[in-house]
């Protein structure tokens, strides 16, 4: 080529180049001390395998909400009601009253769960076909508060405003057996998330957010893998739905309807920005670190002589940090949580270590004006 | 029409429902002139502008009753610096988080103004105030109970009358301002396109603070009217929670371009809303929660008109 | 064996007639140009050919198949690709991510077998892998293949379009302005480069240029519009010596001088 590439000293070697086998080993090492704190300190801590089950639930809805805002580009303020509706799903498949329900009734919840929720998602998705941007937005608002309001306090699906029961079954009843269940059940959205990543489907939805009419070009059919994004996007929430259920083991809809379902919704927005748009890695960390935000800061608290404070005024601490890292993120470091983790999570992945950002991250282009929404 | 038959029934009248809605959809155009005017100007969606309200709300407040840090000062004199406060908090966030994305995509600055919102709740939060009360109302002020209109046994409140009136004279002046005057003009300017409008000698920084401070104006206007009881609070949140999505229906109803579209919208979602309530029939089965009949009756208007007319019956673009 | 036919295509924007009343043909293993002063209809005219734009009369024949009111989507699985005036890529994804991409139609699994991460899925996207390889190897672009499209120069960025539009596998390739940003020697090249794509893939073209030289050498037939309607067609020399063509790229009657001062610049 006779033109030459004066613009960046990019090292196209460095990413081809995988670890040998002590390079491996090294990173085996490193992940342990990560695997333990995941795995045995809720084993170790009864109050703490609660707050990783919450953790491992938000980690779920972090990853759907990547799927659809940072992969498809489309903004949703409303995920709130695809957990309520994964949680409502599951809770009144199941049935069981105060029995324990057998496995296979309890498959058959988690699975209703995730089909319900993809399905009102396509309803969504439906709607974002002829609305966009700014006005989607809205719509989505919109769509999560009456969800909550309208469906989730309808007296044959909520036990009569009671709340509908929701006990584990027998094989995984303690808290650290359904902590590991949760995890698997983490690993299972992850499991997909890789695969969206690697074959078209994610190919597909990060085309139509960048440029539609170049996916289209592409022989990508634009409204089709819209709706996808939604489906996929909804199955992960309804997921996390079934496992939030069977966590707190009842269904209700306080938690989700006006000030408590508003107050998710926005944090599941802050958790995907803050984590970094596109950047699976990123999204998880910050969504646990949401969700363990309370025990995280009573435990401070306490220790420091500050609990009366913290407990009348926890919701509104969270609430300040939570926006002061978006703020922060979306001003000064759009790539998320996950573009500064990013050289540790190539480096797990077998490449070597390099602060160097090598890739054009999805989540600066997609913050950083890549797709300029017209309202 | 069923609404309208069941509306002539013994024991539901039309006027309630409708006074009510007219005073309600006052509420809703307050706030909506507030997104109207930031939406055509900026382009974006500003989800603090509830907050706006309720800063107004609660700084209206400390000093009506004057707490131990603050002195005691007139009503009206509170309500003044209320919305002081208010255009305070609206100048800040420009200078300090719409001015570093000026130039990004305007889903970024939506974010951004939801992190604002959530920010300036969790601040609200803090503050040493009795989280649960309410403003005092204009006629508790006044001393003037007597001076409750009655029509038809309907008692139309001193409040919503000031609410409708506020948010006529409001509408009517911001008309006047984008159509006749100079900086109104700039604004509009800015808003199509900033390098040219900055080739004609206007200032984008200025004219961009200004129209933030407008904005802050008519969220703080908003906040003192709406802060009252009966159903009005200075809690955190509280406008954001419940007033804020109907807004942005109303403003969307009018165009979200239009200023007196946003008047026209709140009163037409204020009157659905009310009607919507009225008749229990309207959706089967949902009488839980007693704003779920409204809420649905409101998104399905918002629904129908995005994706039939997504101008609105006002405004100029989709 | 016409590959590509269009008749009486009419398209309208409100009061104005962007394109009135265009007829062309483009036949197997054709190159063929499409030409005219700027405003003229050409890129509207490829977006109604691709789909993107809906014809208010007329129709697009492929392969004697009406293929009018399909969308982009589908046109590109039967075989047509097109690149855009602009850039027309994925920006924010690497060069060998944007040659998988534009092999959507041809990955062999559908979108929820893709999920299940089966064996099939894994050997298609490696078979995927290697196409885009050869086709960077083709474009002598290798170099470039985890590159993100931020750090390369304008000129790679065509070329790497182009890359992608072969990467759909098509039979048809509608190019706008290949040569834009350009220099002489660099348009050269690419005349060399798509004379030879047509000789060893066998692709039809139909491009809308300006630059004479690189029509003038590339080109068997060419067609000039004005003003949305068709001005002249025929063979590349004759038509950039007919006078109305002239006027409209130049405006006004054109003297014979400045006809014979056109044909020197290819000396």
């Amino acid at each position: 080529m006779a033109t030459t590439e004066l613009l960046s000293p990019y090292d196209a070697g460095a990413s081809q180049r995988r670890a040998s086998i002590t390079g491996w080993l090294t990173r085996g090492g490193a992940a342990l001390p990560i695997v333990a704190l995941v795995l045995l300190l809720p084993k170790h801590s009864g109050d703490w395998t609660n707050d990783a089950i919450f953790a491992a639930i938000y980690a779920m809805v972090g990853l759907s909400m990547n799927v659809l805002v940072g992969y498809t580009g489309q903004i949703s303020l409303g995920q709130q009601a695809f957990l309520g509706i994964g949680a409502l799903t599951a809770a009144n498949v199941v049935h069981s009253g105060t029995n324990t329900p057998d496995p296979f009734t309890f498959a058959l919840g988690m699975v209703c769960a995730v089909a319900v929720s993809a399905g009102a998602a396509a309803v969504l998705g439906g709607i974002a076909l002829r609305i966009r941007g700014l006005y989607l937005a809205l719509v989505t608002l919109v769509f999560g508060a009456v969800t909550a309001d309208a469906v989730f306090t309808i007296p044959s699906l909520n036990g009569n405003d009671a709340g509908v029961s929701a006990y584990r079954p027998s094989a995984i009843q303690t808290d650290f057996s359904y902590y590991v269940f949760a995890l698997v059940m983490v690993g299972l959205c992850v499991y997909v998330d890789v695969w969206i990543r690697r074959t078209k489907v994610g190919r597909g939805l990060i085309a139509l957010r960048d440029n539609e009419l170049v996916a289209g070009a592409f022989g990508i059919n634009v409204l089709g893998y819209k709706l996808l994004g939604f489906v996929l996007s909804g199955a992960m929430a309804g997921l996390a739905g079934g496992v939030f259920a069977f966590w707190s083991q009842e269904f209700s809809d306080k938690d989700f309807t006006a000030a408590a379902g508003f107050n998710k919704a926005l944090i599941f927005v802050v958790m995907v920005v803050v984590g970094g748009l596109g950047n699976r890695a990123g999204v998880i960390a910050a969504a646990a670190f949401f969700a363990l935000l309370d025990p995280i800061f009573s435990g401070i608290a306490s220790g420091t002589g500050w609990l009366n404070f913290y407990t009348d005024h926890k919701a509104y601490i969270s609430n300040i940090i939570g926006a002061v890292l978006l703020l922060q993120t979306v001003i000064f470091n759009p790539g998320g949580l996950g573009q500064v983790i990013r050289p540790f999570t190539r480096w797990f992945a077998g490449h070597p270590f390099s602060l160097h950002d090598e890739h054009g991250d999805a989540a600066a282009a997609a913050l950083g004006g890549g797709s300029d929404v017209r309202a | 029409m069923h609404v309208v038959a069941s509306a002539f029934s013994a024991e539901t009248n039309l006027l309630t429902p409708l006074i009510s809605g007219i005073a309600n959809g006052s509420a809703y155009g307050l706030l909506g002139l507030g997104l109207v005017l930031l939406y055509k100007s900026n382009r974006i969606f500003n989800f603090a502008q509830g907050e706006f309200a309720t800063i107004a709300a609660i700084v209206a407040y400390v000093f009506d009753r004057g707490t131990g840090w603050v002195p005691k000062v007139p009503y009206f004199l509170a309500l003044l610096l209320g919305v002081l406060a208010a255009v305070g908090t609206a100048m800040l966030t420009e200078r300090l988080v719409i001015r570093p994305l000026f130039n990004r995509a305007r889903v970024v600055l939506v974010v951004a103004t939801i992190g604002v919102a959530l920010f300036l709740i969790g601040i609200e939060g803090m503050l040493p105030y009795p989280q649960t009360a309410s403003l005092r109302t204009i006629s508790d002020v006044l001393n003037v109970r007597s001076y409750v209109t009655r029509v038809d046994h309907v008692a139309i409140l001193d409040q919503d009358l000031a609410k409708f009136l506020a948010l006529a004279v409001l509408a009517i002046a911001a008309f006047v301002f984008f159509r006749y005057t100079a900086t109104g003009t700039a604004i509009l300017a800015v808003s199509q396109d900033a390098t040219a409008a900055r080739v004609v000698g206007i200032s984008v920084e200025r004219i961009s603070l200004t129209t933030w401070a407008i904005a802050g104006l008519l969220g703080g206007v908003a906040g003192v009217l709406l802060a009252v009881p009966p159903s009005g609070s200075v809690t955190p949140g509280s406008i954001t929670g419940l007033t804020l999505t109907v807004a942005f229906s109303a403003a969307v109803l009018g165009g979200m371009t239009s200023l007196p579209g946003a008047f026209v919208g709140g009163i037409l979602i204020g009157l659905i809303e009310a009607f919507a309530n009225a008749d229990e029939s309207f959706v089967p089965g949902l009488s839980s929660l007693p704003t779920a009949q409204a809420e649905v009756a409101v998104a399905v208007v918002l629904l129908v008109i995005l994706l039939v007319r997504p101008r609105g019956l006002l405004g100029q673009e989709a | 064996m016409s590959v590509l036919e269009v008749r009486d295509l009419t398209i309208r924007f409100g009061g104005l007639t962007a394109v009135d009343g265009l007829s062309l043909q483009v036949n197997e293993w054709e190159i063929v140009g499409l030409m005219g002063p700027n405003g003229a209809g050409k890129t509207t005219a490829f977006n109604c050919i691709t789909g993107f734009y809906k014809a208010d009369e007329g129709h697009v024949l492929y392969r004697d198949r009406d293929v009018t009111v399909l969308p982009p989507h589908r046109k590109a699985a039967l075989g047509i690709a097109r690149t855009f005036q602009n850039v027309g890529m994925v920006k924010s994804e690497t060069v060998l991510e944007n040659l998988l991409t534009a092999q959507h139609t041809k990955t062999g699994y559908g979108p929820f077998k893709a999920l299940t991460g089966a064996s099939v899925v894994r050997q298609r996207e490696r078979d995927l892998a290697a196409h885009a390889d050869a086709i960077l190897e083709l474009l002598g672009l290798t170099e470039f293949r985890d590159w993100p499209l931020g750090s390369l120069s304008y000129g790679t960025l065509k070329l790497l379009e182009l890359g992608c539009a072969l990467a759909t596998d098509p039979d048809l390739l509608l190019l706008d302005e290949p040569s834009s940003g350009m220099g002489p020697e660099e348009s050269d090249e690419l005349g060399e480069r798509l004379l030879a794509l047509r000789r060893e893939l066998g692709v039809t073209m139909l491009l809308i240029e300006h630059h004479v030289p690189l029509v003038a050498a590339v080109c068997d037939y060419v067609y000039v519009l004005n003003f949305g309607k068709l001005l002249a067609q025929g063979d590349p020399d004759q038509v950039r010596r007919h006078p109305e063509v002239v006027a409209a790229y130049l405006g006004g009657e054109a003297p014979d001088a400045l006809a014979e001062a056109l044909d020197e610049e290819t000396v």
